[in-house]
């Protein structure tokens, strides 16, 4: 048996085969925790008071998630 | 405030100085002659650097017998030790090889200049260099105007030696003066007393005559008129020896850290070889005496044997301090460090070894941290090219404070950095990344390995694109006009902005963070299309500036516009795994945040 085919029979073995499509899962679903509760914490602040660039930052937030989410739903099909 | 009270005073002396003693002008002309001689050398032997000279000099000096070899073969030619010395601190300066290998040649020129003493024991020969400056500098002249780069380059060193050599004749000349005063035979004194207090008149008179050749012709003359004894004229010897170190301390003023270093090795070899030879005197005439001997040196030839002595004692010292080169280059380094960002020191790679290229994930680690290491330098230059300081980004201060602070009254020489921290480290992960490719099969790996490459360029045109926007920058945010100030000053916050927002990137481990960063620097690049967004309408209608000023102003914020974009790109590659998650912002991403801007 040649290597890289063992490599592969192990992998597939052990369940590893999509073990780069998890990782990505687990970073994208961290990183849209925290998108959300940045997002909530601007509009908690805009609500106080006005600000063109957290108002800004809001939208590069809201628009990030939104991507993110897009994401995550194709990595799940 | 302090260097400028320095500077002050230092011309105030100068001035007095030059006002009651003409000897003290021309000794001083001398010196300033001497040291725009060092900068014309240094310019000259650039123009050779990464060709025909790195190849010679590193055959003749990569190996330390071979270097030392080179310091005698040159200094017995050119009948200088200091010469080579100054010339061995131009090689440092300009790359062109390393300190250990300076290090050997000093320690051959100083067995070197012992023919020196043979030819003027001997035969009662020397040769005058000075008397080549005048031609030299006439050609060298010639040459500058020349347009061919090696021919200009050959021109700044004839025209850089020209300088040397007159101005060590000024200061000769300046020290005539003095020469005359001194007079040996009321010094005579025997035993260790007249050692120590004649090595230190030996050191005295070298300083002085700028010239250890001039000090062993008073010391054979007083030798052979009976004015001192033959112990004290070694003594004078020993002294000479160390003086002579003078010249290549005053070389190294003008250039960087590494000559300073070297200069200091040959104070410390010279220093050590004057040590041995005064506490083993004795042992040493013995052997003198015993070799003259064989040398068929007739034993009252005083003159001939003092050159042997000279030789000897050069040569044990040699000798004793070989074992401890890379220890003193060690030493030398920690000692004297390179600190100022005007210091001529060339910057080279700190990770790529060949060692790390039996993986290809060691590889690829050692080249993005090669390659941080590169833009940490980039930071630097564009910091400055921005007229601000390094640390005013880092800080907490706010942007606009920042900006105020400037880092510099005059412009920094972009291109003059560009080589110093960029050239060399550039060239060599090119280089490496290339080997690295050949050793990888994976597919990701090379893309990898393509992507730091391209992040690697990508600094260097940012670099470049800071070299032209300085200039109008400098000008314009200076300026009388409070409209083109604003504009220029909204280009230099924009930038330093973005360093700062990439600084952090590079210090945190949040994504949220970085990704945020990263977006909204995107969306601040686009305010740098003038003509997108109305202002150079809004500022030509309103006659607020000139044409002049619209066309620098439109050029420069697509300078402004291409650095951003470069430096951006650059951090997702080296400081982010976002490019891995597909969550960069597209184009239409960042219009539709603007679009958003517009409509609120």
């Amino acid at each position: 048996m040649g290597i890289k085919r063992f490599i592969k029979t192990t992998r597939e073995l052990l369940g590893l085969h999509d073990e780069q499509k998890e990782s990505k899962k687990k970073a994208l679903k961290s990183l849209l925790k925290k998108l959300i509760q940045r997002k909530r914490e601007l509009k908690d602040i805009l609500k106080e008071r006005s600000s063109k660039e957290l108002q800004e930052e809001l939208d590069i937030v809201s628009l990030q998630i939104k991507k993110g989410k897009k994401i995550l739903h194709e990595l799940y099909e | 405030m302090l260097r400028n009270i320095f500077l002050i005073t230092l011309l105030g002396l100068l001035s007095y100085g030059f006002w009651i003693s003409p000897n003290f002008k021309e000794i001083s002309a001398g010196v300033a002659i001497f040291l725009f001689g060092m900068f014309s050398l240094e310019e000259g032997f650039k123009s050779f650097s990464g060709g025909t000279l790195e190849r010679v000099l590193q055959k003749s000096t990569d190996k330390t017998y071979k270097s030392i070899g080179f310091g005698i073969l040159s200094t017995t030619i050119m009948q200088s030790s200091s010469l080579v010395s100054v010339l061995t601190i131009s090689f440092l300066g300009a790359g062109l090889i390393g300190l250990a290998q300076g290090i050997g040649i000093i320690f051959g020129a100083n067995i070197g200049t012992t023919t020196g003493a043979w030819l003027v024991a001997g035969l009662g020969l020397k040769v005058d260099i000075a008397s080549y400056a005048m031609p030299m500098l006439v050609f060298g002249v010639i040459f500058i105007f020349q347009k061919q780069k090696y021919i200009k380059g050959l021109g700044y060193i004839l025209a850089g030696l020209g300088f040397l050599f007159l101005g060590i004749a000024y200061m000769k000349s300046g020290f005539e003066a003095f020469k005359d005063t001194i007079d040996l035979a009321s010094f005579a004194v025997v035993g260790i007393k007249g050692l120590f207090i004649f090595t230190g008149i030996g050191v005295f008179a070298t300083v002085v005559m700028q010239s250890s050749h001039a000090t062993l012709v008073l010391i054979i003359t007083a030798l052979s008129a009976g004015q001192i004894s033959y112990e004290n004229a070694l003594a004078l010897a020993i002294g000479a020896n160390i003086g002579t170190t003078i010249t290549a301390i005053l070389g190294a003023m003008g250039s960087n850290v590494v000559g300073k270093q070297l200069a200091l090795a040959h104070l410390i070899f010279n220093g050590v070889t004057g040590v041995i030879a005064i506490s083993s005197i004795s042992y040493l005439i013995i052997a003198v005496d015993y070799l003259s001997l064989y040398l068929n040196i007739a034993s009252d030839d005083y003159s001939l044997k003092l050159a042997l002595f000279h030789t000897i004692f050069n040569l044990i010292g040699v000798v004793v301090m070989i074992p401890f080169i890379s220890r003193l280059v060690i030493f030398l380094e920690n000692v004297l460090k390179d600190k100022s960002i005007s210091n001529r020191g060339f910057d080279k790679a700190k990770y790529l070894n060949t060692s790390v290229l039996a993986l290809p994930s060691t590889a690829i680690l050692s080249i993005l941290q090669e390659t941080r290491h590169l833009y940490d330098n980039v930071f630097e230059i564009i910091a400055h090219g921005i007229n601000t300081k390094r640390e005013n980004i880092t800080s907490n201060k706010s942007i606009e404070e920042s900006i105020k602070d400037i880092y510099s009254k005059d412009a920094v020489d972009i291109d003059d950095l560009y080589n110093q921290k960029i050239k060399g480290i550039y060239g060599e992960i090119v280089e490496f990344a290339t080997k690295a490719q050949s050793t990888t099969v994976s597919n990701e790996d090379i893309d990898r390995l393509y992507n730091l490459k391209i992040a690697s360029r990508d600094m260097v045109e940012a670099v470049k694109g800071t070299k032209h926007l300085q200039k109008n920058l400098i000008k314009y945010s200076n300026s009388s006009n409070k409209n083109i100030q604003k504009e220029y000053n909204l280009i230099r916050q924009g930038i330093a902005e973005l360093l700062r927002s990439i600084y952090i990137i590079s210090k945190t481990k949040e994504e949220d963070v970085i990704l945020l960063l990263l977006s909204k620097s995107k969306v601040n690049m686009e305010k740098y299309d003038i003509l997108a967004s109305g202002t150079l309408d809004r500022l030509i209608r309103a006659d607020s500036i000139s044409d002049e000023m619209a066309t620098s102003l439109m050029n420069d914020s697509s300078y402004a516009y291409d650095i951003s974009k470069k430096l951006i790109a650059v951090a997702e590659i080296i400081f982010t795994d976002v490019n891995d998650l597909n969550m960069g912002m597209s184009k239409e991403d960042i219009e539709s945040i603007l679009d958003k801007k517009k409509d609120k």
